[in-house]
């Protein structure tokens, strides 16, 4: 048994790689389509063409598209990922002190989704039938058409601007100062004994969280409710009703286990779309994550950071996807039996 | 007397999510072709005497500026009229370019299967391991701004949530008898396709795309939001909420009033296409009756 699941999840991760390969590529292609030139932007306007045209040689602009990729390609199995135009440094490591801001915002985010998409599926399904049920699915409705960049800028004019209530831009206050040990702020705090900056930190998160996690909740709610429902109509459900038992603890203890699986693999596919929805709320809040860097890397044409991030974005989406597919076979007895 | 008015409808009219819906979606429509007629200034037109004006019914506001002026003296109202010009076109033109692309290959993957499905199939996972909002800025880091390219963008992003669905309902369709029976009278794959399979999915189909048309409103503020979409030369409501922003204390107004206008056209699409699934559905229709 287990050496079919260890299969399963072997030809996932395959896969992944297989697609990032892939991605790479067509990452390569779009922006190679670009009308600016590298060579020229790296040097300073008064450059001649010989210079520009040297700079093109050096950095092997001259050479054919596929002959670029490789070389890229052989660079970036070593890790080096090339060198921003406009900061002069390594794209790898901006992208690797940028990155755990993104990650701490996007798991707190998640949380808030899978919390608000549990209690308001239950809702949804509990009102099945009645009178409020048409109410409730409106709100469903509603929340659908609030893309997390406007919940971001309601959540910054009544809490933060009418109310003051919390901070609404960066990631701690300005005039703290913390050593960097993993880039988390809240586990480099703990590390450091600072309970303070912990604090402040949560409180920065709070809003761009909250905002990216309503966002994303209907979805989880409406999986959840029909996911529900498909399971009532199964036959232990009635067998347990003859049984005797509480529908609270049929509801708990039997249809919830069963109606988890479904939500569970959406919530992979969500938690990509969440991931890429960090961008926007980054942005609007002044985060410091590889959303704020993206945007002012496609701003600038900063191609090489381009390039990489949105790669980096692509890793962390496959690797939510293998992770939660490994999960649905682990969990899946169905699938084991295979 | 409402119940009655709403049984002398046609079926898939008779839902008041269907109405409500397409009243927003109509009234957007309006806005945006008869947008020069209505707009009572020019969405561009500069006044720095009066910069930061409240809505007309606020304190200070002046009757001439019904929603107030931005930080350049702009008609927030004209400016929004405009918007939906840039909206409503990325909305339909977007949408069935995705629909157009997305069913087109769900239907050759969902009726000949096999490997032509297994490609498709790897091409849907591809994009999907990117987050739309990330690809979306990508291509048009590539393709330069401007409206056809916002629409193109869309289009190469959008197109997988057409495929991914349409692709599971065309595999049910494509091995009922009724298919099969097509073949046999020697009907030609194209021709399965088109006369038996195509309509089949209807319903399905105008769903999506209400759906997908809120998604493209969403998707072009987000993008104008960044920069990134028509240029500054055309008004749009991303950039005047990225605008706005800059001046929140000056004037909330200014921020609240194109989120509220992204919203209604937002939640138009998507409460239309809420209602089409129920009324359009011939297996929910069937057990309310």
């Amino acid at each position: 048994m287990l050496a079919t699941v260890l299969t399963l999840i072997g030809r996932r991760v395959l896969l992944s790689f297989l697609i990032l390969f892939i991605v790479s590529v067509l990452l390569f292609i779009v922006l190679r389509a670009l009308p600016v030139d590298p060579a020229a932007m790296s040097l300073p306007p008064n450059a001649t063409v010989a210079e520009i045209e040297a700079k093109r040689h050096e950095m092997g602009l001259d050479l054919s598209l596929p002959q670029q990729y490789l070389i890229w390609l052989s660079h970036a199995v070593h890790g080096d990922l090339g060198n921003s135009i406009q900061f002069r440094r390594g794209v790898l490591g901006l992208v690797a002190s940028t990155l755990p801001a993104t990650i701490e915002l996007a798991v707190l985010a998640m949380l808030v989704a899978s919390l608000l998409g549990l209690a308001g599926g239950l809702a949804l399904f509990h009102v099945r039938g009645t009178a409020k049920e048409p109410a409730l699915d409106l709100g469903t409705v509603i929340l659908l058409s609030l893309p997390e960049f406007l919940w971001a800028l309601f959540f910054i004019l009544v809490v933060g601007v009418a109310l003051r209530w919390l901070p609404f831009t960066g990631r701690i206050d300005p005039d703290m100062r913390l050593p960097v040990t993993t880039g988390f702020l809240l586990i480099d705090s703990w590390i450091a004994g600072r309970p303070d900056i912990f604090r402040s930190a949560i409180e920065h998160l709070i809003l761009p969280s909250l905002a990216l996690g309503i966002a994303f909740s209907p979805a989880i709610m409406r999986v959840l409710r029909s996911s529900l429902i498909d399971v009532y109509q199964e036959d232990y459900i009635h067998l347990a009703r003859l049984r005797g038992l509480g529908e609270k603890h049929i509801l708990i203890r039997h249809a919830l286990k069963n109606a988890i699986l479904p939500t569970l693999s959406l919530m992979g596919v969500q938690f990509g779309f969440l991931f890429g929805g960090t961008l926007l709320v980054e942005l609007i809040f002044s985060y410091p994550g590889l959303g704020n860097l993206m945007v002012d890397a496609v701003r600038n044409a900063d191609l090489p950071i381009i390039q990489a991030v949105g790669l980096t974005y692509c890793i962390v989406v496959l690797s939510i996807n293998t992770i939660v597919d490994s999960l649905y076979v682990i969990l899946n007895p169905k699938l084991r039996l295979q | 007397m409402a119940a009655r008015a709403l049984t002398s409808l046609p079926p898939w009219l008779r839902s008041g999510r269907v109405l409500i819906g397409l009243t927003i979606v109509i009234a957007l429509a309006i806005c945006a072709l008869l947008a020069p007629q209505i707009a009572p200034h020019d969405p561009n037109e500069q006044n720095l005497l009066t910069t930061f004006l409240p809505p007309a019914w606020m304190h200070d506001g002046d009757r001439a500026y019904l929603l107030g002026t931005d930080s350049l003296g702009r008609d927030v109202l004209s400016r929004l009229i405009y918007g939906a010009r840039v909206a409503m076109m990325v909305a339909v033109f977007a949408s069935f370019g995705a629909m157009i692309v997305g069913a087109t290959l769900a239907y050759v993957a969902g009726y000949f299967g096999g490997r032509v499905d297994a490609l498709i199939g790897r091409a849907v996972d591809v994009w999907m391991s990117f987050p739309p909002v990330i690809l979306s800025l990508i291509l048009m880091v590539g393709l330069g701004i401007g409206l056809r390219n916002v629409i193109l963008a869309i289009i190469l992003v959008d197109w997988t949530r057409f495929c991914r669905v349409m692709r599971s309902e065309v595999l049910v369709i494509a091995r009922k008898d009724y298919v099969a029976a097509a073949r046999l009278l020697g009907f030609s794959h194209a021709r399965t396709i088109a006369s038996e399979i195509v309509p089949a999915t209807v319903p399905l189909l105008i769903t999506l795309l209400s759906l997908e048309m809120g998604v493209a409103v969403i998707v072009e503020a987000l993008l104008s939001f960044v920069g990134m979409s028509v240029g500054a030369q055309t008004p749009a409501w991303g950039q005047m909420i990225a605008d706005a922003r800059q001046y929140i204390y000056d004037s909330p107004w200014g921020l609240i009033l194109p989120i509220l206008a992204i919203f209604l056209a937002v939640f138009g699409f998507n409460i239309l296409g809420d209602g089409l699934r129920r009324t359009l559905d011939v297996r929910v229709t069937a057990q309310r009756t």
